[in-house]
């Protein structure tokens, strides 16, 4: 599933770290979910986009 | 069983503990068997009883990892401590069901079961580590 994690982070200025610590997660599953590599649950997708003060789809697609 | 080490978060530190305490009790109870079939020759049911204490300190183990799923928060280190169980098992199985064939068809040398459990760590380790390095 593809993102604009990095995207919504780089305009934070936030690390990968900072963003784990912000949705108490490891910095590994930030990389995950950033890559696209794990898709999140969809509590955690809520979690991100209440983080962002923006919704799901507007972070989150499942384009190829 | 995997330790997880991607972060050590407080339900990582809680299954390390449980982990070791269920490790000594495992080796406390192999040393108290031993010496006690070797110098005491015990029968009946104290005998069943004497042998099967060491599996209690390797369920232990196995209820550590069980505990450690259940309440660690973070998903995807719970999906990769599942995925490399699952890894562990499918690994074992396949290793312990080939050793059988070969041991009912060609006489190859009796594998202990008490040596499934330690093969299924070392093969569930390994499947973490490559999933780890899968996600890195």
């Amino acid at each position: 599933m593809k993102n604009r994690l990095r995207v919504l982070r780089a305009e934070r200025e936030w690390s990968q770290a900072d963003l784990a610590v912000r949705l108490e997660v490891s910095r590994q599953s930030v990389n995950a979910i950033e890559t696209g590599k794990f898709d999140p649950s969809l509590p955690l997708a809520f979690k991100v986009a209440r983080l962002f003060e923006t919704t799901i789809e507007a972070i989150f697609s499942d384009e190829s | 069983m995997p330790m997880p080490c991607g972060t050590m978060n407080s339900a990582t530190r809680r299954y390390l503990r449980r982990f070791f305490v269920a490790l000594l009790l495992y080796i406390l109870f192999i040393i108290a068997a031993v010496v006690a079939f070797a110098r005491y020759h015990p029968t009946g049911p104290l005998a069943y009883a004497l042998a099967v204490l060491p599996a209690l300190g390797i369920i232990g183990q196995m209820a550590a990892f069980g505990l450690y799923l259940a309440e660690e928060k973070d998903e995807f280190q719970r999906t990769l401590g599942i995925l490399s169980m699952i890894w562990g098992i499918g690994a074992t199985l396949s290793v312990t069901v080939t050793w059988g064939f070969l041991e009912k068809f060609v006489h190859l040398r009796h594998l202990d079961l008490t040596l499934v459990y330690p093969l299924y760590c070392v093969l569930t380790g390994i499947s973490y580590g490559l999933l780890q390095t899968r996600y890195k």
